[in-house]
């Protein structure tokens, strides 16, 4: 009994070492459990009030892009009002009226982004009150941006394309093709499409949208376009995507909320 | 007391300072300066071994919880906080550590605290870099972050020496 008193006085550094790192080392296998867990939607909480507060200084800085940015969406916008008074004055107004909006946009600012990590994250300053939840696709006026892993009542923390996490179905614009789009946490400017069979005529420069099966994104979201592709071994090209949203300039991010996304999974879930 | 209280302001600074400021700076993949370590550094060198082991879990603990990674910085800050005794003993002058000092190059000099800082600092980010990749495929590219982000660290915890921390 006195040796093994002595035994643990002797080593009790080391066994209270082995311990802490243990734990440390559980939080990081059980990686996804610890970030849904309480302390860190406390935390988002937290860290949300606190970097919105700093970032109204960066976002001061930068309110010449900003600024651009916003006048380019508005241009887009206002183009494709002018389609659509187009299309008011034929009959297809009638099926619009038939058919209930499916999306609606929930505007938010970012106020906390990390470019640089393998696992990166955004918080978005829009949570539960306003209707935000898991698995909401989030889009930005340059194209997409990710989805929605957690939300609190006033914040939501985003996994965005730049995560190693990350996997969305899209496709080709040009041809359907449909792939699977990933990143490999090298850069953030470009992002990876695997699964695009050898057979398929694909050129530089073709765009790459939102494919819609997912039920989180609507169909022909832009994500980016094809900046080189190899065809190393086996059936499917390795593609290199540049990205269209520029991550390190994200300051507002529209959160996407689906009407249907329930009913879809419903029966999706129903089929298995 | 004073001590404990004037610990945890200093905590706090540290922490809030790498998240509001330094997470900020990330110049590109390659230059990730993490300064939080300080507190570690500064620690009296009679801390007992469990104080620092402790305190290393739950600074570690405090940026995991606000940079939202799972446990990495705190398995590599505990790690650190293990072994900066050891080093301590291994770096200290030929008749010991006078009393009443503090690891700081106001008591020790430029030589001997770069040795110290660049030696911790190396093990953390070796230790945090692997860890977060979790796999050895990009084991050169990694390496690289690894070093150069060490020399930012060093260069930035050292500089703050002359700047914040004066005696």
């Amino acid at each position: 009994m006195r040796t093994l008193l002595r035994f643990i006085q002797k080593y009790s550094n080391l066994m209270l070492f082995l311990l802490l790192e243990a734990i440390a080392i559980a939080l990081l296998v059980q990686g996804s459990t610890f970030q849904r867990s309480k302390l860190v939607g406390l935390n988002r909480e937290i860290s949300g009030y606190l970097f919105s507060r700093v970032d109204g200084a960066r976002e001061y800085l930068s309110l010449k892009q900003v600024n651009e940015q916003l006048a380019l969406e508005n241009l887009k916008l206002r183009n494709r009002l002018d389609q659509i008074s187009v299309l008011m004055d034929s009959s297809t107004v009638i099926s619009r009226f038939i058919e209930p909006y499916h999306y609606y946009y929930v505007p938010s600012r970012v106020v906390q982004n990390s470019v640089y990590k393998q696992y990166n994250y955004i918080t978005l300053d829009k949570g539960k009150k306003d209707g935000v939840f898991r698995d909401m696709g989030v889009i930005s006026d340059m194209g997409l941006v990710g989805i929605v892993f957690e939300s609190s009542s006033n914040f939501s923390t985003v996994i965005p394309i730049i995560n190693r996490d990350f996997r969305l179905s899209v496709k080709i614009k040009s041809n359907n093709y449909a792939g699977i789009l990933q990143w490999e946490g090298t850069s953030p400017l470009y992002a990876i499409l695997t699964e695009i069979p050898f057979h398929v005529d694909i050129r530089e420069g073709d765009t790459i949208v939102t494919s819609g099966f997912s039920a989180i994104f609507p169909e022909g979201i832009l994500v980016g376009e094809i900046e080189s592709f190899s065809l190393e071994q086996g059936n499917f090209y390795d593609i290199s995507i540049r990205l269209s949203t520029d991550f390190q300039s994200l300051y507002h991010a529209n959160i996407i909320r689906n009407y249907r996304q329930e009913e879809q999974l419903n029966l999706e879930t129903h089929q298995r | 007391m004073y001590l404990l209280a004037r610990n945890m302001i200093r905590f706090l600074v540290v922490v809030l300072f790498q998240i509001l400021v330094m997470d900020n700076i990330m110049i590109s993949g390659y230059l990730n300066p993490y300064i939080y370590l300080l507190f570690l550094l500064l620690m009296p060198f009679e801390t007992p071994r469990w104080v620092q082991l402790l305190s290393g879990f739950l600074l570690g603990l405090g940026i995991d919880i606000f940079e939202q990674t799972p446990g990495m910085h705190t398995a590599a800050t505990v790690l650190v906080a293990f072994i900066r005794p050891y080093l301590l003993n291994l770096l200290s002058p030929r008749d010991g550590y006078e009393p009443e000092t503090f690891p700081r190059i106001h008591y020790y000099g430029f030589l001997w605290f770069v040795k110290y800082t660049l030696i911790i600092v190396a093990i953390h980010h070796f230790a945090l870099f692997y860890l977060e990749v979790f796999q050895l495929k990009d084991f050169l590219s990694t390496l690289l972050r690894v070093i150069l982000s060490t020399l930012l660290s060093t260069s930035t915890i050292v500089l703050s020496q002359y700047f914040v921390f004066r005696k």
